[in-house]
């Protein structure tokens, strides 16, 4: 991590290595969760050469595509939503999602087919019909896709779209001496990689951040008015040792052997 | 059969748990499927959508030929999507023959348009998915798992991993921290002495530094 003495640099050079470059479909912004290196390698080089965005891999922690301030992208196999198996997993990992970002869209992916198997026809069930009426019930986007390439174009032409809604993510480069404050924004519940981000980038200080109104938070950190509010209430809430878990709370006091 | 006045344009009356089918699905194989399973009502004069599932929500459904036959379909989803009222779905037959023609319909309905798309093999399957969506919009919104509000875990344990973030602090440091200054904002403008009276000098140090560095 950072030495404390790295205050000299100044953050304005930075700035402009990721312009905001009015042409529309090229460098454009893509946040891409690093697990998606080894599940969906042909996406992320599609996006880079055919596509030409600049693409971030970071921790995203499970979400699979940031392609706005405030848009999420699931990729998911058209396989893993036919089976009621994996029902559960997707329903709670989606509704982790709705509590970090305004808008997601599944991507549902064709499985890659081995020439000459048969066994792994499509054949649509129940669970697979009744998981896409609940996403549309609920306003979140659904797109098909038949193979990584043509998600990668599905990621492009939703990133142009949020850029023409003045969405787009302006710079996703983290500069070493922020690190800290990065992973400080990414514990506040419900905030996502790039909010933490544009607080980063926004915000001169922590303690500003700590010490801004909700309309402040809400216009650096980009995110809707209803978001700020939460953000601002958690930075106010008054901690309270009473209510921590007991187990917790006897672990603190004994656990000083063996702390890091 | 009842009716409603003809005209078309104006919001189509739906009882609960019905379906009002544009006349020209009679006798059709998607409409014999969900006959028994929902009520079809059939209709003349329905001039935006062939099935509607409430007054404020249709089915715009795109056979295969009309994907090959050309753009013609795009301006009946055009006239849903300003209609101001309709919440317009779009079931797609996308077959072999009309795979090719896939991509273009879905980025002018959902990327242009914003509106839901669902692709079916055949009426069959089509049949199925538009039973279920009926049973979606007459269930309780709170029973939509992607509705139901999501219960916050404590915040105290957010707030004590939270302050673990910050450099020099870990769970033991964390919980003293907050007992002295019980809010992240009060923590964030405690000035060193007042840090050194719960931790050290160095770590009192570096928690203020990390507070009021400019990153």
């Amino acid at each position: 991590s950072a030495a404390p003495s790295s205050t000299s640099a100044l953050h304005v050079p930075e700035v402009h290595t990721a312009p905001r470059l009015p042409q529309e479909g090229h460098r454009a912004c893509i946040l891409v969760d690093s697990r998606e290196i080894t599940s969906g390698l042909e996406v992320i080089s599609s996006l880079r050469t055919v596509h030409g965005l600049q693409v971030e891999v970071c921790p995203l922690n499970g979400c699979d595509y940031i392609i706005s301030n405030r848009m999420v992208v699931e990729r998911k196999s058209q396989s893993e939503m036919l089976h009621n198996g994996s029902k559960t997993k997707f329903i709670e990992h989606i509704q982790r999602l709705q509590s970090m970002f305004q808008r997601i869209c599944v991507i549902v992916e064709k499985d890659r087919e081995k020439a000459g198997d048969t066994s792994r026809m499509f054949r649509r069930t129940k669970c697979y019909d009744s998981l896409l009426t609940s996403l549309v019930g609920a306003g979140i986007r659904i797109l098909f896709s038949s193979g990584q390439e043509e998600t990668a174009d599905l990621l492009k032409e939703l990133s142009l779209v949020e850029q023409r809604k003045n969405a787009g993510i302006h710079s996703a480069v983290v500069n070493p001496s922020k690190c800290e404050a990065l992973q400080f924004y990414l514990s506040i519940p419900s905030v996502s990689y790039i909010t933490a981000l544009n607080m980063c980038h926004q915000f001169s200080s922590v303690k500003k951040m700590a010490n801004s109104s909700p309309e402040e938070i809400s216009a650096c950190a980009q995110v809707t008015h209803q978001k700020a509010e939460e953000i601002y209430r958690y930075i106010h809430y008054t901690f309270d040792i009473q209510m921590l878990p007991s187990d917790l709370n006897q672990e603190t006091v004994k656990s000083n052997a063996c702390s890091v | 059969m009842e009716r409603t006045p003809p005209g078309g344009a104006g919001p189509v009356h739906v009882p609960l748990g019905h379906i009002v089918a544009r006349e020209r699905w009679r006798g059709s194989q998607l409409a014999q499927e969900m006959q028994g399973k929902v009520k079809l009502m059939f209709e003349e004069g329905l001039a935006l959508a062939d099935f509607y599932l409430s007054s404020r929500s249709c089915i715009l459904y795109i056979t295969e030929a009309d994907l090959v036959a050309g753009h013609g379909y795009r301006k009946r989803l055009v006239r849903v999507r300003n209609s101001g009222h309709l919440q317009g779905i779009v079931i797609v037959e996308k077959t072999q023959i009309s795979e090719q023609y896939f991509p273009a319909v879905q980025k002018f309905t959902v990327l242009d348009l914003g509106m839901a798309l669902l692709p079916v093999a055949n009426q069959l399957e089509a049949s199925c998915l538009i039973i279920q969506l009926v049973q979606e919009q007459t269930r309780e919104p709170s029973r939509n798992p992607f509705l139901r509000k999501k219960r916050c875990a404590l915040p105290e344990l957010s707030l004590v991993q939270t302050v673990q973030q910050i450099p020099g602090v870990g769970k033991v440091k964390a919980p003293l921290l907050l007992q002295r200054f019980p809010t992240i904002q009060q923590l964030s403008n405690a000035s060193v002495r007042e840090l050194e009276e719960v931790v050290g000098h160095a770590v009192a140090r570096q928690i203020h530094a990390f507070f009021t560095r400019p990153h």
